[in-house]
């Protein structure tokens, strides 16, 4: 059974067709209830409790991959499609979307886009929010309104593409997503330092950085004894192996350290992002015993298991520096205590107002997102 | 209509008088942009800063004035144009780069910054800005967001849009916001991304924030001639589907190629039938390895002679023949109208045949220099104005060809904008609830509709009158 922070809904739909899922929306959104789409289930975590929760829209049934197109780079699946089952289909054309979330396998990628998580390789590739390049979106009135297109560069229209990538699903439902993808890199290496100091683990990160080719993906991940950087380089061969030797660091110890780093997830899971130049000093204003891992060119740190009291602190430095501390996973207690998004952002009217146009009755997941 | 004394007034009052014009001549200084469209303003006002262009919008609201924001002049949509008079609002005296952080690799620039002189600028910190419209060394970073403008090098790189971390930005009544910021996954709906190619109907840009990158190790320009459009077509293709996306991977047909050659001279054989330009950075031994890859999969696909530029000079003259291709033109025709459709890459061979046939149709001169890496179509239509009725020919062949890229499953536009140049047709490519959406955030945002009005959405009524039908003769006598 669905519960989104204890809570179970009174209804769960697992509609087979986009047309399905819209007219389910609507359905619900004229009698006045509360939906909350669901995809993988992988980031229900996130969001404040939600005030209320009539219908769980299950989006796992649209399930088809609608078109790859090797040769255009481009591929279009429909929401409920898996991030490992598109993968596949790429994979046989040696390409690939370039998105390693953590708490993997299972997101599907309606889910993804909705609530923007993703991985290491944002390093390189920045997040979907860069190489996303049509949506089709339920509206709660059950019209489907596509954005974009299926071409790699568009410029016909407003780019609602980026209005509802991270909404959390609280302006329409995702049914349906097309994507500029990329071709595997050549030849690929990984290689890891360690260094009990934080001091000089940063200035390793910022060695690994400044390389003529920087890594795709760099992790900082905190070890009770040592802090331990991964770094993912892709590329030519001969240029890989020259930024290895510049380096100097060592062979990755696990052959599938990725993989297993994709697996992390935490039942208490702070996600602090910040100004890159930042990130230094909100690490070391984490307790000494904290278990986290960090994008240090990306400036984003996830804290996981922490004490519920030393969340406050934490939140109030990132957002000191300029940026913001959110939970992606806590207990419902503490997200209605500290709020699951922060301060608010200053503009937050001007959101409101965007949220009041596309869903006037509240029907979207109400509660869980900032507006 | 002209404004009232006491609306000139309270302008001259905001700006100073001297950054206030309304006197006839003047006004057709700004009729009109690089399109082909033109409509004159009722006044023209050059603010200074933010304030300065909140107090403007304050007044346009309390006047109830159509607002047009307006940066080079240099777009090819429309964007600039005064379609319902009111207020140009000159963003020219806006052009500081506030700060350059070479160690955070941004730049915080005025609306007015000229895309070309902040390449120039982050060179010296050994950055550099990516989009790179060809018309960067006029156009400005502030037209480049309203537009989410493109370029050569956004194949690798992305466009405008993937460059820019925030922006302040001034609402129709006034009142003036940050978007974005430097820290990633800010919490709340994504209202940079929801601006950035808005066109000008959502907001006034006055300040951005934008991402530099560091300069590439090493870079190889390479040239390559064709016999034809269709076997330099499937090189492109080739290319990418061997997994390599090189820097910039442009095409000029024929007619292009003549005109250059008159011109800059660039060494583009013109026996060609298409010539591809191809670039590929970063590593020495990257670009060694990807340049060898890339000539061999062109030599297998026909090309007849492939040059790799030896030296900074020989690339700069290999890419000043791109780059000022449209305006060699001139020597062909007087005037041109560009077209900016997009199609998926396999596409290419086809739509151009396409457009090659609507061209002969119409006893056209169609010349194509594009984007080919991104699929991204630059027909220009060639013309000479003081032919009595070749605008309807121009127009309607035009809409041929855009109406051939969407039968194949591309759009509108890949970089140039909607404008009033495409508006009525934006129903081939979104229905009336895509379209919906659309109007209901412009509704949020600009609730009285005043900000550019009569752009990107599909007029109500009649198709807005173009040049022919509005100006007339003298109009057409001063466009060149």
């Amino acid at each position: 059974m669905v519960t989104v922070d204890g809570l179970k809904p009174k209804a769960v739909e697992k509609p087979k067709t986009v047309e399905e899922l819209a007219g389910c929306l609507s359905e619900a959104s004229r009698a006045g209830q509360a939906v909350i789409p669901i995809g993988g289930g992988r980031a229900l975590g996130m969001g404040d409790p939600p005030a209320r929760f009539d219908l769980a829209l299950v989006t796992t049934g649209l399930d088809r991959i609608v078109e790859v197109s090797p040769e255009d780079l481009t591929a279009t699946v429909q929401a409920g499609v898996t991030l490992e089952a598109l993968q596949a289909e790429l994979g046989k054309a040696r390409q690939f979307l370039p998105l390693d979330p953590f708490a993997s396998p299972g997101h599907t990628i309606g889910g993804l886009l909705a609530t923007a998580w993703s991985g290491p390789l944002r390093q390189r590739y920045g997040t979907p929010r860069e190489f996303l390049v049509g949506l089709q979106v339920a509206l709660p009135d059950g019209r489907l309104a596509r954005s974009g297109g299926k071409v790699v560069k568009n410029v016909s229209g407003y780019d609602l593409n980026k209005l509802h990538f991270g909404a959390l699903g609280s302006l329409g439902v995702i049914t349906e997503a097309s994507f500029k993808v990329f071709p595997r890199p050549l030849f690929e290496e990984t290689v890891e330092a360690s260094e009990p100091q934080l001091t000089d683990a940063w200035r390793e990160a910022r060695r690994a950085l400044d390389l003529k080719l920087p890594p795709v993906a760099l992790e900082l991940v905190r070890e009770p004894d040592r802090h331990r950087l991964v770094a993912r380089f892709a590329g030519s061969e001969d240029g890989v192996r020259r930024m290895v030797r510049e380096l100097v660091w060592a062979p990755v110890g696990e052959a599938d350290f990725w993989q297993q780093h994709s697996r992390r997830r935490a039942g208490r899971w702070l996600r602090v992002a910040v100004p890159p130049e930042a990130l230094r000093d909100v690490l070391q204003s984490l307790p000494e015993a904290a278990s986290w891992w960090a994008h240090p060119g990306v400036g984003v740190v996830h804290w996981v298991d922490f004490e519920s009291a030393q969340v406050a602190a934490v939140r109030a430095a990132a957002e000191d520096a300029g940026g913001s501390a959110v939970l992606l996973a806590a207990p419902s207690a503490l997200k209605s205590e500290l709020g699951a998004w922060g301060r608010q952002p200053a503009t937050i009217d001007l959101m409101r107002r965007v949220k009041r146009a596309f869903d006037p009755a509240g029907t979207l997941s109400p509660g869980r997102y900032l507006v | 209509m002209g404004l009232g004394p006491r609306t000139l007034e309270k302008l001259c009052r905001a700006v100073g008088r001297d950054h206030v014009v309304w006197d006839a001549y003047d006004l057709v200084i700004f009729e009109r942009d690089a399109s082909i469209a033109g409509a004159l303003p009722d006044a023209i006002v050059y603010p200074a800063n933010v304030e300065e262009v909140a107090a403007v919008l304050e007044i346009a609201a309390e006047q109830q004035l159509p607002v047009v924001p307006r940066g080079a002049g240099t777009g090819l949509s429309g964007g600039a144009v005064t379609l319902r008079g009111g207020l140009a609002l000159s963003l020219a005296r806006l052009r500081r780069i506030i700060e350059i952080d070479p160690k955070r690799r941004t730049a915080l620039v005025e609306p007015g910054v000229v895309n070309y002189d902040l390449g120039l600028e982050a060179a010296r910190h050994g950055l550099f800005y990516a989009p790179d419209p060809s018309s960067q060394k006029a156009c400005t970073i502030g037209g480049n967001a309203a537009e989410n403008s493109g370029g050569p090098h956004c194949l690798y790189y992305g466009v405008t849009t993937n460059h820019i971390l925030g922006m302040e930005v001034v609402l129709s009544d006034g009142s003036v916001h940050w978007v974005g910021g430097e820290d990633p996954d800010r919490p709340g709906l994504d209202l940079l991304g929801l601006l950035v190619g808005s066109e000008g109907t959502l907001a006034v840009t006055t300040k951005l924030l934008v991402k530099l990158l560091p300069t590439p190790e090493a870079v190889s320009t390479l040239m390559a001639a064709f016999p034809s459009i269709e076997s330099a077509s499937k090189a492109v293709s080739d290319v990418i589907g061997h997994g390599i996306v090189p820097a910039a991977l442009e095409m000029m047909d024929k007619v292009t190629i003549g005109a250059v050659e008159a011109h800059y001279k660039a060494g583009y054989p013109t026996s060609a039938g298409a010539v591809l330009l191809v670039e590929v950075d970063g590593l020495t031994e990257s670009a060694r390895e990807l340049t060898a890859a890339i000539e061999q999969i062109l030599e297998t696909d026909d090309a007849f002679e492939i040059r790799v530029a030896e030296d900074p000079a020989e690339r700069e003259l290999l890419w000043a023949g791109r780059k000022g291709a449209i305006g060699a033109l001139g020597h062909i025709k007087p005037n041109y109208y560009l077209h900016d459709g997009v199609v998926p890459r396999t596409k290419l061979p086809e739509v151009l045949r396409d457009v090659g046939r609507i061209g002969e149709h119409y006893r056209l001169p169609v010349a194509n220099v594009f984007h080919a890496g991104d699929g991204n179509l630059h027909p220009n239509i060639l013309f000479d104005l003081r032919e009595k009725g070749i605008m309807k020919k121009v127009e309607k062949a035009g809409e041929e060809m855009l109406r051939a890229c969407i039968d194949a499953g591309g759009t509108l536009s890949g970089e140039h904008g909607i404008g009033l140049e495409k508006n009525a047709f934006m129903p081939w490519i979104f229905g009336p609830d895509d379209l919906a959406a659309m109007q209901a955030v412009k509704d949020v945002l600009d609730p009285s509709g005043r900000l550019n009005p009569g752009k990107i959405f599909p007029p109500a009524g009649q198709i807005e009158p173009k040049l022919i039908a509005r100006s007339g003769v003298a109009s057409e006598a001063r466009w060149w």
